[in-house]
């Protein structure tokens, strides 16, 4: 602040002369003429035309040249047609080994990818919710568990299970099921003004209410939830076909439950996992990110950001109650202990393995969670120090919490941004 | 709520705008008005209270006691997005960019109020949504030429210097089409160049637009250059005003500005 930062009135002109023309379309004498009508009709018809445009950023041939200056900006060079790059291949050759599993795996193997689908749905719910818009929540289970025995209850009939009386609306299974997931929807709206007003870590504390209010109910709701035993899943049926366990000859391979509930969970998984990249890709996502990433200078730039949390949690709550329905599907029975602490701890693990805010990241993520113990239990008495469960040394469950514990050790520390990192994808990150 | 953006540029009214935080009173009975059109600068030493006027003309902070009124519009209390929603854009003294973002995405942001698209429709990916952003970018390419950022739309903000992330951030205030833009130290931390750049584009925003532009900027040579009117705090007070030529001569922001003594 020194006097030498005043320059007289003279000096001060001059400057201005000088400055005008460094600006790349100043607005000035070439711009002024053509401001009103066309340039700007043309780019930003409706809204923008009547809100007071900004000068239009140049006439047709100013334009024509810059864009020759970047080529790689104009009709999509960087993508070409789905044949030439290689990624397409990839996709392709993934999508069939995903097709073909159930000819090849065994039930204990398609129940462990099948567990890893569902877990990649609830993680990328709460991708949505964490790693996107920096809102931590401790009660993911509670939605998990909202899905999972909402479709119970509403596909289940009045059952007499061990001795219990259960209630239930035996409504068509696959209604049960949108129910189940909208259910888990109203959940999170009803908890929204909560999660729009509180923000990151603090949400993540009042959330962990929400696991032991859940808990408690389911055990001690017996007539919708069986209490300490549970309650078993009635089989979904959709038009007419049966996810069951009657077996269906495919290409002289027996189909049972396991083999056309995968089918049903790649569709389920494909759709949740494009619909949540839509999301993020557009005008939500920013919204989203720049929550996360400046709070305040979201709310300056139009975003209700109470608003938005809220809404954010509500989706992020129907994933996990989707992801809750074909638990207990693939389950084929519900128990409350499993919708605890540990298995909210479990998502976020995902997610910070996986890569935080992506849908890769959560998809990755939950697969390495979810089917690290189920390698572990298959090949325990191939692995020094693990065991089979009850006979003393470490439990396959016990060493994988070890090692994905250690994972999430590692990626924070070695490779923030998570595993999805690790494949170098130019602009794919989301 | 959209024909507010359609009305002509209105006056920003601060009348007696007292902030308290505990034991700290930030501003002091602050008054002055924005004439429409103008280039209104806010200078004082630091700690005078400039960035919280801003925070208070944009809903960041409460004000403890006053009014700001926009037009026929009152500010006070209403929450930052609905502030914005009235055509009122401002950019941050410290950067407030995602670094990994790029530009073009950051500037996007900037249309938020301007733009639709919800959950459902960017989920399902319907035509409308693909419409509306299209059309956005293009725009938005437009107020990147015009701010001198063209080239650098692709490219992640954390990777330009300094001086240009500075200018990201006027580009994404301009991607609002504001009515009134408040500055918090636009040319803070730029080369020489720089601040020229960013002087002429300030100064292009007024011509053509007409909107108000209200200036917090301890570069003297910018504030005098650019400035209809001078608003002047020291210690949370309003302690001079009127036009650069005005303030300049004044004892009391001499005396602020040498920090010899408190003003009488
Ligand atoms: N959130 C807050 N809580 C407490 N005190 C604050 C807060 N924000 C600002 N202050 C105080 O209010 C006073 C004015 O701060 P302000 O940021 O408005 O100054 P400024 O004029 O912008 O200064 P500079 O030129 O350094 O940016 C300072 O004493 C500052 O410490
Ligand atoms: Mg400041």
């Amino acid at each position: 602040m020194s006097d030498t930062d005043r320059p007289g009135s003279a000096e001060r002109a001059e400057r201005v002369e000088a400055a005008k023309p460094s600006v790349p379309a100043p607005a000035g004498e070439a711009a002024k003429p053509s401001v009103p009508a066309p340039a700007g009709e043309a780019a930003v018809p409706a809204k923008a035309a009547d809100a007071a445009p900004v000068p239009p950023g140049g006439t047709e041939p100013a334009k024509a040249a810059s864009e020759a200056a970047r080529p790689g900006r104009v009709a999509g060079v960087r993508q070409g047609p789905p044949w030439r790059r290689p990624r397409a291949y990839l996709w392709v050759a993934l999508s069939l080994l995903l097709l073909a599993l159930p000819f090849y795996l065994d039930r204990f193997w398609l129940q462990a990818g099948l567990f890893a689908m569902a877990a990649a749905i609830g993680a990328i719910g709460i991708n949505l919710l964490t790693g996107a818009t920096g809102q931590l929540s401790m009660g993911h289970a509670f939605f998990l568990a909202i899905g999972a025995y909402g479709y119970c209850v509403l596909a289940g009939g009045n059952d007499v299970e061990s001795g219990h009386e259960l209630a239930g609306l035996g409504l068509p299974t696959w209604l049960a099921a949108v129910l189940a997931v909208l259910l888990a929807g109203l959940a999170g709206g009803v908890f929204s003004p909560i999660a729009g007003r509180l923000r990151g870590a603090y949400l993540g504390i009042a959330t962990l209410a929400l696991i032991f209010v859940g808990q408690h109910v389911l055990f001690n709701a017996r007539d919708l939830t069986g209490g300490f035993n549970g309650r078993s899943v009635p089989p979904l049926s959709l038009f007419g076909f049966e996810f069951d366990d009657s077996e269906l000859l495919v290409a002289a391979v027996p189909f049972q439950s396991m083999e056309k509930l995968w089918y049903a969970a790649l569709v389920a998984l494909l759709v949740c996992g494009l619909f949540a990249r839509g999301v993020l890709r557009s005008r939500p996502g920013r919204a989203m990110n720049a929550l996360r990433d400046h709070r305040i200078a979201a709310g300056v730039m139009g975003v209700p950001v109470a608003r938005y949390r809220a809404a954010v949690f509500v989706l992020s709550s129907m994933y996990a109650g989707l992801a809750g329905v074909l638990l207990a599907l693939i389950f084929q029975r519900t128990v409350p202990e499993y919708f605890g602490m540990i298995l909210s701890l479990e998502y976020l693990a995902m997610i910070v393995i996986g890569g935080l805010g992506t849908v890769a990241g959560a998809v990755v993520g939950a697969i390495f969670v979810s089917l690290l113990p189920q390698v572990l239990t298959r090949w325990s008495d191939a692995l020094p120090l693990v065991s089979a469960p009850g006979t003393g040394g470490v439990s396959p469950g016990e060493a994988s919490r070890y090692l994905y514990g250690a994972a999430v050790v590692a990626v924070v520390l070695f490779l923030p941004g998570g595993l999805t990192r690790l494949v170098p994808s130019p602009r794919e990150k989301k | 709520m959209s024909a507010t953006t359609t009305t002509a540029i209105a006056p920003l009214v601060v009348e007696e705008v007292t902030v308290r935080f505990a034991g700290l009173t930030a501003l002091d009975g602050v008054s002055f008005t924005v004439e429409p059109g103008s280039v209104h600068a806010v200078i004082g030493p630091n700690g005078a209270g400039k960035s919280t006027t801003f925070n208070v003309l944009s809903g960041v902070y409460r004000a403890t006691e006053g009014s700001v009124r926009f037009g026929d519009d009152e500010l006070t209390g209403l929450p930052p997005h609905r502030i914005a929603a009235l055509g009122v854009a401002r950019t941050f003294q410290n950067i407030a960019l995602p670094p990994h973002v790029t530009v073009a995405d950051s500037l996007l942001l900037g249309r938020h109020r301007l733009t639709r698209t919800g959950f459902v429709a960017a989920g399902l990916r319907l035509p409308s949504a693909a419409r509306e952003e299209r059309r956005h970018r293009e725009r938005v390419a437009e107020i990147a030429e015009f701010v001198g950022l063209a080239d650098d739309l692709d490219r992640p903000a954390g990777e330009l210097p300094y001086g240009k992330q500075k200018l990201v951030e006027l580009a994404r205030a301009l991607c609002m089409e504001p009515r009134i833009l408040l500055l918090d130290e636009p040319v803070a931390g730029m080369t020489a160049d720089e601040r020229r750049q960013t002087a002429a584009v300030v100064a292009g925003v007024r011509d053509s637009l007409g909107i108000s532009i209200v200036l917090v900027e301890h570069d003297m040579g910018v504030v005098m250059r650019l400035a209809d009117a001078v608003t002047v705090l020291d210690f949370g007070r309003r302690i001079a005003g009127g036009t650069p030529a005005q303030v300049q001569g004044d004892p009391a922001v001499v005396q602020a500005y040498l920090g010899t003594e408190a003003t009488p």
